[in-house]
């Protein structure tokens, strides 16, 4: 099965001249689609929704047709025979958008949906397309309003008899509101790590198992193993799914002294990735004498999780690694497991937490952080500072008001344009 | 007649608005004149005698800074003066004052009186003279033409008055004054979009009918508040209290089984009333759970005993009124001044002014006060002065000044007027004003008084003044940039108890000033850390500066990143059919607004993101954009 849109003004006539009369507003009809010729060529569904009732908020035809490459091709071609242009990477959600079917964190998942990474993340930008984070976003505002309106009341009316600051517990919603609005920050912060992944970046001394740890990980070569030290000059990265979210995993030159030009470029790269990095993976060999470091210029607080690797090279009895450091061998697939859901737990995704999470931005991320920061600092006043605490809930419903898509028009515009093929 | 002297400036009307615009034209060195229908009533305070409020002291601060009458007039005129909001921040407090109605129109005569370049004439005006779509001077009730090249109108609620007791109602005051007539319809042909308003007055009563024994006194703060940057103590009158009562359960009563009475309610009056500022019935009617009201009896004057009972305006007939005053307590044996009533008038539709208040249709007429749907005086007031200014701007072909949203609660007012228009009788409030940290009652003189000016609206003893203190500020906040204080020098205990506990390291004076807690006082009370300023206005100013940086920088920000959307005008004649993807709905509301700005565009009522963004996409793609490098310029 494939289905064929076409939207606009003369999406109607053209299906008319490939399937003959069309059905009723909402309903669908099968049909044949046939040639200039009058030849059929398909069969199929065809469904007719009139504007501004349809997903574009155009008038809109779907062919419903056989889903292999030539009758999809054939049906298409006839389409623009007859005067359709094929659309833009994007382009129903933007008509959507601009004909005010979509708000603009709608719109956003929808593109989310298009290069959405796993099935998780598609789910979630699902979830964000039917409204439910710009549901929830909606509910958080209408709470900053109830206790604008209180302030804004206390400030505006002194003379009347309410004491609103004490008699509707301020303080008390204040803090309702900031732990509503922390919530939501953090079910859109998984959502984040969904959609863009998690950066995982192997760092460590030359020759200690970081290209087989990766290989391993990707179940294929893609780094070339030798027993030379020094033989992976350059960043090499691959992408896996663990519990439904994206993990890139880089490899990275090892980090030592040298005189080698290329390898020092590489190592330098190394110290770029590193600094991207959501977990860092801080190899060393199991076993070896050298005491674990900090390697040198890389980010103190990126999360880090210490692997010693090679364990399979250890006698068995070895004694166990020190607390929080993993034991693992590329080579038998030994502690593989805990490595893979340690590195879920440091990017702090929990099992099963992909259920309910909105796909946000770091735009929204910012947002809802820009909101927590002024309802935090609102609860810091004392005394008479009505003016201050009023200022910061402002701030921080204007802050929401960007994700809703309602107010700040100008921040928004080069996300939307980066986004949509807009004005060429 | 042709009246032999040509001016530059007329104002048509002599209250809050028509006395301001007259006076700031004449002191920028226009020929004015001022036409009022009775120069008796110069500067009468109509309803309640009381100045400035929340936000409204704001814009009194505001007018004063430029140079105008109000917050003098009401210092030498103020019997009650209070500081509202006083334990809820500097931004928003407000200086609010109960005035003699005769010493203040006393005061603002003679300002009026004595301004150079400035004419009184007593003539009601009965028409506009017109060349085309400019104005070119009025013509009074017996046809005395006077030529000038801008008019400024400030008629008040005389356009199709209508005044309601109970469901009896007559046309206003002035409904046999046939060159008010005259002058409505001229305007009326300019189809310039019209709405209807309401407002409300209680009933007066006699103060020597009240027992104020059994009622809560309000006494007036102490110290005296001041209004006028160029004000003294010295200059008020002797003060009097305010004093509050409260409606009951019987009043209530009452009022409920008078509402088949009530022009309110048996929908015989029309135009909306302020929901800031309802009848005593509609309170009743909507909170009835509410089973009593405050009344504040706030004295019209020291040699009057006429008293205005602030909270229960109403339109119920004589004989409810009556009963209503008399169920109060306090009020049992309380005789009527004057009964309360409605007032029913049109106002024009402010979104037909550009924002210098100079109508769209005609060249040269300005708008100021009610006329513009507004109301108060301090709003009309405002409007005024900026109407004067721009209308003597004009008259000299210069460009119009144009106060920021960021700049003056006076740039908000207009900027709301001519951009979202009004729905009821418009009345300042801080929350309308989303820069209301930098817009504070004690930094209006800093805000205005160098744009006054460079207006030409102020005169060289306020100059000298304002330069004077500008600069004390501005040495004592250097001072405290460059004095350290270090803990092991001076006095631990001292520390100690300013602070909470000795810091570790020194610090500078204006880092401790910020912490909660501190203030200028107790922070000068450190050995051989003084002296403090003596100016106690100065010592507040640089407190409050340091205190509210952080917030002033932030708004700063805000301000600069909105430059971009206020620079962006858009062409009058856009069409808004082309520009692709706007809804019905915003496409109607844009067409309405016709906004000079995006800025102005974004502050719509119900305008979208998408939708500025779809405009902007526009103006790039050619729709206007080129032309507008030129417009900018040349405006603003």
């Amino acid at each position: 099965m494939a289905i064929v849109r076409l939207s606009g003004p003369h999406a109607e006539t053209i299906a008319e001249a490939v399937a003959g009369k069309l059905p009723a507003v909402r309903t669908a009809r099968l049909a044949l689609f046939r040639d200039e010729s009058g030849e059929p060529f398909d069969q199929g569904l065809i469904l007719r929704f009139q504007a501004p009732a349809s997903y574009t908020g155009e008038n809109l035809v779907e062919f419903h047709c056989h889903g292999g490459a030539v009758p999809r091709q054939a049906l298409v071609q006839r389409c623009v025979s007859l005067g359709a242009r094929v659309a833009e990477p994007g382009e129903f959600s933007l008509r959507a958008f601009l004909n005010g079917r979509l708000d603009l964190a709608q719109a956003e998942a929808v593109a989310d949906l298009i290069d959405a990474d796993s099935g998780s993340a598609a789910r979630a930008a699902m979830r964000s397309l039917q409204g439910d984070f710009s549901g929830r976003v909606a509910k958080l505002m209408a709470g900053l309003v109830d206790l604008r309106v209180l302030l804004e009341a206390a400030i505006d009316f002194p003379e009347e008899e309410l004491d609103v600051l004490r008699e509707y517990q301020v303080r008390e919603r204040l803090q309702q509101a900031l732990a509503d609005v922390a919530s939501v920050r953090e079910s859109a912060r998984l959502g984040r790590v969904l959609r863009d992944g998690i950066q995982v970046v192997l760092v460590g001394p030359p020759n200690v198992g970081k290209s087989s740890l990766l290989n391993r990980l990707a179940g294929e070569t893609v780094a070339i193993v030798t027993d030379i030290p020094g033989t992976t000059r350059d960043t090499v990265r691959c992408e896996l799914v663990l519990d439904g979210v994206p993990v890139h995993v880089t490899d990275t030159a090892g980090l030592r002294e040298s005189s080698d030009p290329v390898e020092r470029i590489g190592m330098e790269r190394t110290r770029s990735a590193a600094r991207g990095a959501d977990v860092l993976l801080v190899m060393t060999e199991a076993g070896a004498s050298a005491p674990r470091q900090n390697p040198e210029g890389l980010p103190p607080e990126a999360l880090q999780i210490q692997v010693e690797s090679k364990a399979d090279l250890l006698p068995a009895e070895a004694a166990s690694p020190p607390a929080g450091v993993l034991r693992v061998s590329a080579h038998t697939g030994h502690g593989l497991d805990a490595l893979r859901q340690a590195i879920l737990n440091a990017a702090g995704w929990r099992e099963g937490a992909g259920e309910g999470l909105f796909l946000a931005r770091q735009r929204h991320l910012d947002a809802l952080d820009t909101a927590c920061r002024h309802l935090a600092t609102a609860l810091e006043f004392e005394g008479p500072t009505v003016d201050l605490v009023a200022e910061e809930l402002r701030l921080a419903h204007r802050s929401l008001e960007a994700v809703g898509g309602r107010m700040s028009a100008d921040a928004l515009l080069g996300e939307i344009f980066s986004r949509f093929c807009i004005g060429k | 007649m042709l009246y032999p002297e040509r001016f530059e400036v007329i104002v048509v009307g002599g209250g809050h608005a028509g006395t301001e615009a007259a006076l700031a034209a004449a002191r920028m060195g226009s020929r004015t004149l001022l036409l009022t229908h009775n120069i008796e009533t110069l500067g009468q305070m109509s309803c309640n005698p009381s100045i400035g409020g929340i936000g409204k002291g704001h814009l009194v601060r505001e007018v004063d800074a430029l140079g105008g009458a109000m917050a003098l007039a009401t210092d030498e005129a103020g019997i009650q003066f209070r500081t509202l909001n006083g334990s809820k921040g500097p931004a928003v407090r407000a200086t609010r004052a109960q005035a003699d109605r005769s010493l203040y129109k006393a005061a603002i005569r003679r300002r009026l009186e004595t301004q150079q370049n400035l004419t009184l004439f007593q003539q009601a005006v009965e028409d506009l003279t017109l060349a085309g779509d400019r104005v070119t001077g009025v013509v009074t009730q017996l046809g005395i033409r006077f030529e000038a090249d801008a008019v400024v109108l400030t008629t008040g609620t005389f356009l199709s008055g209508l005044v309601h007791v109970g469901l009896t109602n007559h046309p206003a005051g002035r409904a046999g004054d046939p060159a008010c007539v005259g002058l409505a319809a001229r305007l009326r042909e300019l189809k310039l979009p019209v709405g209807r308003l309401k407002t409300g007055t209680p009933p007066r009563l006699d103060g020597r009918s009240i027992d104020f024994s059994v009622m809560e006194e309000q006494p007036g703060d102490d110290p005296v508040p001041v209004f006028s940057f160029m004000g003294t103590v010295a200059m008020h009158p002797r003060q009097l209290p305010c004093w509050i009562t409260h409606t009951n359960a019987g009043t209530h009563e009452l009022i409920r089984n008078s509402l088949d009475r009530s022009p309110m309610f048996s929908g015989v009056i029309e135009g909306v009333g302020p929901r800031y500022c309802p009848s005593i019935e509609d309170k009743v009617v909507r909170f009835s759970a509410k089973d009593s009201h405050q009344v504040f009896l706030e004295p019209e004057g020291l040699d009057t005993p006429e008293i205005y009972p602030n909270g229960i305006s109403t339109s119920l007939p004589f004989d409810v009124q009556l009963a209503v005053v008399r169920s109060i307590r306090g009020l049992q044996n309380a005789h009527i001044l004057r009964p309360g009533y409605a007032i029913e008038y049109d106002y024009f539709d402010p979104r037909g002014l550009h924002a210098s208040l100079e109508t769209r249709a005609i060249g040269g007429l300005f708008f100021a006060g009610q006329i513009n749907g507004t109301t108060g005086y301090e709003e009309a007031a405002a409007q005024g002065l900026l109407a004067g200014v721009n209308a003597a701007r004009a008259a000299r072909n210069d460009a119009p000044w144009i106060p920021g949203r960021d700049q003056a609660y006076l740039g908000v007012l207009v900027d709301d007027l001519v951009t979202q228009g009004v729905t009821e009788p418009y009345r300042m409030f801080t929350s309308r004003a989303e820069y209301r940290l930098s817009l504070r009652e004690d930094n209006a003189d800093l805000r205005l008084t160098e744009a006054g000016r460079a207006l030409g609206l102020v005169d060289d003893v306020r100059w000298a003044r304002f330069e004077a203190k500008r600069e004390a500020v501005s040495r004592e906040r250097e001072r405290l940039r460059n004095t350290w204080v270090n803990p092991r020098l001076t006095g631990a205990a001292a520390l100690e108890s300013l602070l909470g506990k000795v810091p570790a390291e020194a610090h500078r004076l204006d880092e401790l000033l910020r912490r909660p807690g501190v203030d200028y006082a107790g922070l000068m009370g450190l050995e051989g850390v003084g002296p403090a300023v003596a100016d106690a206005e100065v010592a507040f100013q640089v407190e409050v500066q340091v205190k509210y940086q952080g917030y002033i920088e932030r708004q700063k920000d805000e301000v600069s990143r909105r430059e971009q959307l206020e620079s962006l005008w858009l062409p009058a004649d856009l069409d808004y059919q082309a520009v692709r993807g706007l809804s019905v709905e915003v496409r109607q509301k844009l067409e309405r607004h016709r906004p000079e700005t995006l800025g102005q565009a974004s502050r719509i009522d119900g305008m979208t993101p998408a939708a500025i963004s779809l405009l902007l996409v526009h103006l790039k793609r050619g729709g206007g954009l080129a032309g507008n490098a030129r417009l900018a310029g040349g405006t603003r």
